[in-house]
C-alpha cells in the first residue's frame, strides 16, 4: 500500500518527501472542555510536491503542521513520511528531526549567531559536519541563494525579506525530505512577498523538496502550488483539493494568465465561504 | 600629464554637481574623478538595454538622455529625460540586481561621463563616513527622481562596515566614546553637576537654609577631601582612604562573583525545568523580599568571623536579583528558537548552550547591573553593622566620632566607585551580546 504511495511522482521526479495523513483527529482538552481542532482529515502529498494549505486564520492548519514536525500530539489517526509512521494512535507525538523543517511564522533565526552560524547550525549539532566544512557548505548555498555579503551580518540586520531567504537556506543545509512553512511571508510587504515567491521557487527548482506550505493568501497558493487543499475552519479538514495544472517553472506572468484566473473563480468561493464560517464563528466566541 | 590633470578636473568640476556627489571633499571628488572616463554618443545613439550587465554608472555631461525603466522595476514615472549632471546607471550599485533595469538612449549628441561602480564601491569604502553619505544619496535619488520603490532601491553595502570577530567590540566602545564627545551630552551632563554643586554651595555655606546649614558645606568637604593633612584623618593623600576603597571593591567583587556564579546557574536551571521550578520558586520567592538588615542578626551568628558574615549579607541580595532576572530570561525565549533547534537535530544539551544560555543573555545582564548596585547598596548596611574597614564602615565611625565631612567624602566615594563597577558590567554586556547592540544601533539610526 505504501509502496504505491511513495512512486515518484513524473511531474517532480523526487523519490523523497511523500506525506499521508491519514485520518487524523486532534482534540485539544483545555479545562475538560474538549476542542476539536482537527477532524479526520486524510490527505496525500506526494514527493517533491509542493502542497499548499489555505484556510482562514485560526482553523487548525498550524495544528497539521505541528503534527508533522512533532511539535504536538494527535489524538488519532496516523501520519507517514515515506511509508515509516511518523506518528499514529500508539505513538501520538513524532519525534522532531532534521527530515523534516519548520520555517516559522514569525521567522526563528538565533539573533545571537551570525547569518553564517545560522545557517550552519544544523550539521553541526547532528555532527555531520566538522566546523570549517560546515561553514563552507553554508557559504556555497548562502552564494547560491543570492546571499553572498550578509554571511557576518546579523540577523537583525538584514531586511526581513533576506530574514527568510537565510532561514529557508538554514533548513535546506540538512537535506530534508520535507520543507513545513508556517505562512513565512505574512509580515511582508506585497512587493517583498512577490519577490519571494520567486526566490522560493528557484530555490525549490534547485533543491526539489517536498513543501508543506500553509497560508491564507489563495493567490499565493495557487501561484506556488501543485496542489491546493483548502481547508474547513475550525475543526479542520480538506473542503476542495485543487491540483494546480498549470506548468512549473511558473514565473510572475502566471498570475496574469487565463487559466490562473478560471483557477482562482473556481476556488474563491470554497475559501470565501470558509472565512465567512470563521468571522462568524469569532463573533459567537467574542 | 597636465593634460590628464584638467580632464580630471573638469570631470571632478561635472561630478560636483550631481545630486550623490555633492557633499564630498575636495579630495574625494578628485579620487572618484581619476575613475572616470568622458566618452561621447551620436544622437539616438543607446547607451545600453534592459538587461544588459551592469557595470557602471554614468553622469550626463551635456546633452539629453532618455531613460525608460522595464515594468519590472514598479517605478510610478517610469519615463524620464535626464539632462547635464544627472546620474543613471546605478543599477551598478544595487544589491539584488547586476543587469540593467532600463533602456538609456540619447536624444541629442551627448556627453558621459562613465565610472566604474566596483571601482567606486572600493574607493567609498576606503572612507567609510563620506562612503555612506554617498550611498544613501543615491538610495534617495533612486527613489525620488526614478520613482523606483524601496526595495528595489536596495544597494550594496560598503564592505567597510562589516568588520569580524573580537576587534568589534572594542572598536564599537571607542567608536561611541568618541560620538558620546562629539554630541552635546558631555556638556549638559557637567552643566547638571555644576547646577547641583552650585546649589550644595549655596544652600550651606551663602543662604544657610535650615536643615541644610547643619550639612558639612562643599567648601569644607573639598579642602578635607584634598588635604595632605586633613583635620579628621581621612583624604586622597592618607593610605587609610585607599585602604578603605580596596576592601569595599574586594567584598564586593567576592560578593558579585559568588552572586553571579551560583545565580545564574540557578535562574537557568529554573526557568528551564519546570519541575525545579514548582519546589524552589515559592521559598525563593519568600525569602527575597526579606530586606538585608533582616538578616544581619542571623548572619552573625552564622558566621564567626564578620568578614565572610559582611561578604554574605552583600551576596544575598545579589544573588536573588540574578537569579530572578536570569529566570524571566529563560521564560522570555521565544518558543520557536527551541522548537527551530530541535528541527534542526539540536539534543537537549545543545539547545541549553546554543539557545538557551544566549538567548537568556539580555535579561542576565540586566540582572547583573541590578545585583551590583544592591551589592554596593547591602555591603553598606553590612559594613555599619559590623567590619573594620570599608567605606559603610568610614561613613558610620564618622557619625559616632562627629566628622560630618569625612561622612560626604564616604558618601561620594561610594557613588563614584559604584558608577564605575556599574558602567564595567554594562561594557562587558555590550561586549558579549554584539548581536543585540548592533541590532538597537539599527533601530535606532
Amino acid at each position: 500500500m505504501s509502496a504505491a504511495r511513495v512512486a515518484p511522482r513524473s511531474q517532480t521526479g523526487t523519490t523523497r518527501g511523500a506525506i499521508v495523513i491519514d485520518d487524523v483527529v486532534k482534540i485539544y482538552d483545555p479545562d475538560g472542555a474538549a476542542v476539536m481542532a482537527v477532524d479526520h482529515c486524510s490527505l496525500d502529498i506526494e514527493a517533491g510536491e509542493i502542497c499548499m494549505i489555505v484556510g482562514p486564520s485560526g482553523c487548525g492548519k498550524t495544528t497539521l503542521l505541528n503534527a508533522i514536525a512533532g511539535f504536538h500530539e494527535i489524538t488519532s489517526g496516523r501520519i507517514l513520511l515515506d511509508g515509516e509512521v511518523l506518528c499514529s494512535s500508539e505513538k501520538p507525538k513524532a519525534d522532531p528531526g532534521s527530515d523534516r523543517i519548520v520555517v516559522f511564522q514569525n521567522g526563528a533565526l538565533f539573533p545571537w549567531k551570525t547569518n553564517l552560524d545560522n545557517v550552519a547550525f544544523g550539521p553541526l549539532m547532528q555532527g555531520e559536519l566538522n566546523k570549517s566544512d560546515a561553514l563552507e557548505k553554508a557559504r556555497g548555498m548562502m552564494a547560491d541563494a543570492g546571499l553572498a555579503g550578509v554571511e557576518h551580518n546579523f540577523p537583525g540586520e538584514v531586511s526581513s525579506g533576506m530574514r527568510r531567504r537565510v532561514e529557508i537556506v538554514r533548513a535546506l543545509m540538512n537535506e530534508p525530505k520535507v520543507l513545513l512553512l508556517d505562512e513565512p511571508y505574512r509580515a511582508l510587504d506585497s512587493l517583498t512577498k512577490s519577490v519571494m515567491h520567486e526566490a522560493l521557487l528557484e530555490i525549490y527548482y534547485k533543491n526539489k523538496v517536498t513543501i508543506f506550505f500553509i497560508t491564507h493568501d489563495l493567490e499565493e497558493a495557487i501561484f506556488l502550488g501543485h496542489k491546493v487543499a483548502i481547508m474547513t475552519t475550525r475543526p479542520c479538514k480538506p473542503k476542495k483539493i485543487l491540483e494546480v495544472d498549470i506548468p512549473h517553472p511558473r514565473d510572475y506572468g502566471v498570475l496574469t494568465s487565463k487559466r490562473f484566473r478560471e483557477l482562482m473563480e473556481e476556488t474563491n468561493d470554497a475559501v470565501h465561504e470558509e472565512a465567512l464560517k470563521a468571522f462568524a464563528a469569532g463573533e459567537k466566541e467574542g | 600629464m597636465s593634460g590628464e590633470h584638467q580632464v580630471v578636473e573638469s570631470i571632478a568640476a561635472i561630478l560636483r554637481q550631481a545630486m550623490p556627489f555633492q557633499v564630498l571633499s575636495e579630495e574625494m571628488l578628485q579620487k572618484i574623478a581619476a575613475l572616470g572616463r568622458r566618452v561621447s554618443f551620436g544622437k539616438d545613439a543607446p547607451v545600453y538595454d534592459v538587461g544588459d550587465k551592469a557595470d557602471d554608472i554614468y553622469v550626463v555631461v551635456r546633452g539629453t538622455v532618455e531613460h525608460a525603466l522595464e515594468p519590472g522595476a514598479h517605478a510610478q514615472r517610469p519615463v524620464v529625460m535626464l539632462g547635464a549632471g544627472s546620474v543613471f546607471g546605478w543599477a551598478a550599485l544595487l544589491d539584488k540586481y547586476q543587469h540593467r533595469l532600463a533602456r538609456a538612449v540619447c536624444r541629442q549628441p551627448t556627453e558621459i561621463v562613465r565610472i566604474n561602480g566596483d571601482e567606486l564601491l572600493r574607493l567609498l569604502e576606503s572612507e567609510p563616513e563620506a562612503g555612506n553619505v554617498v550611498m544613501s544619496r543615491f538610495a534617495t535619488m533612486i527613489t525620488r527622481d526614478y520613482t523606483v520603490p524601496d526595495l528595489i532601491a536596495q544597494l550594496r553595502q560598503l564592505h567597510a562596515r562589516k568588520r569580524g570577530g573580537n576587534v568589534q567590540g572594542i572598536n564599537l566602545t571607542a567608536y561611541r566614546l568618541l560620538q558620546w564627545s562629539k554630541s552635546p551630552r558631555p556638556y549638559l551632563m557637567l552643566i547638571g553637576f555644576a547646577l547641583f554643586l552650585g546649589f550644595w554651595y549655596l544652600s550651606v555655606e551663602v543662604w544657610k537654609l535650615p536643615r541644610f546649614r547643619e550639612m558639612p558645606g562643599l567648601i569644607e568637604v573639598v579642602k578635607e577631601w584634598l588635604s595632605p593633612n586633613p583635620t579628621y584623618g581621612l583624604s586622597i593623600y592618607t593610605a587609610e582612604y585607599y585602604q578603605h576603597i580596596g576592601v569595599s571593591i574586594w567584598r564586593v567583587a567576592q560578593a558579585f562573583f559568588l552572586a553571579t556564579v551560583l545565580g545564574v546557574p540557578f535562574g537557568l536551571f529554573l526557568g528551564w525545568s519546570k519541575k525545579f521550578k514548582e519546589y524552589v520558586f515559592p521559598v525563593f520567592e519568600t525569602l527575597r523580599p526579606i530586606p538585608i538588615l533582616a538578616w544581619v542578626p542571623l548572619a552573625i551568628v552564622m558566621f564567626i568571623a564578620t568578614e565572610s558574615a559582611v561578604i554574605y549579607l552583600t551576596f544575598l541580595a545579589s544573588f536573588f536579583a540574578t537569579a530572578l532576572n536570569t529566570m524571566l530570561g529563560v521564560e522570555s525565549i521565544d518558543e520557536s528558537y527551541v522548537r527551530a533547534a530541535n528541527c534542526l537535530g539540536a539534543s537537549k544539551s545543545q539547545v541549553f548552550r546554543h539557545v538557551i544560555v544566549p538567548g537568556a543573555l539580555p535579561f542576565i545582564f540586566t540582572g547583573l547591573q541590578i545585583s551590583i548596585g544592591v551589592s554596593w547598596f547591602s555591603l553598606v548596611a553590612a559594613e555599619m553593622v559590623s567590619g573594620q574597614y570599608g567605606l559603610g564602615y568610614v561613613i558610620n565611625t564618622s557619625y559616632t566620632m562627629v566628622r560630618y565631612p569625612t561622612i560626604v567624602i564616604g558618601m561620594i566615594t561610594l557613588g563614584a566607585v559604584g558608577y564605575v563597577t556599574s558602567a564595567m558590567v554594562r561594557v562587558a554586556g555590550d561586549y558579549l551580546m554584539q548581536w543585540r547592540t548592533r541590532e538597537l544601533a539599527l533601530g535606532g539610526q
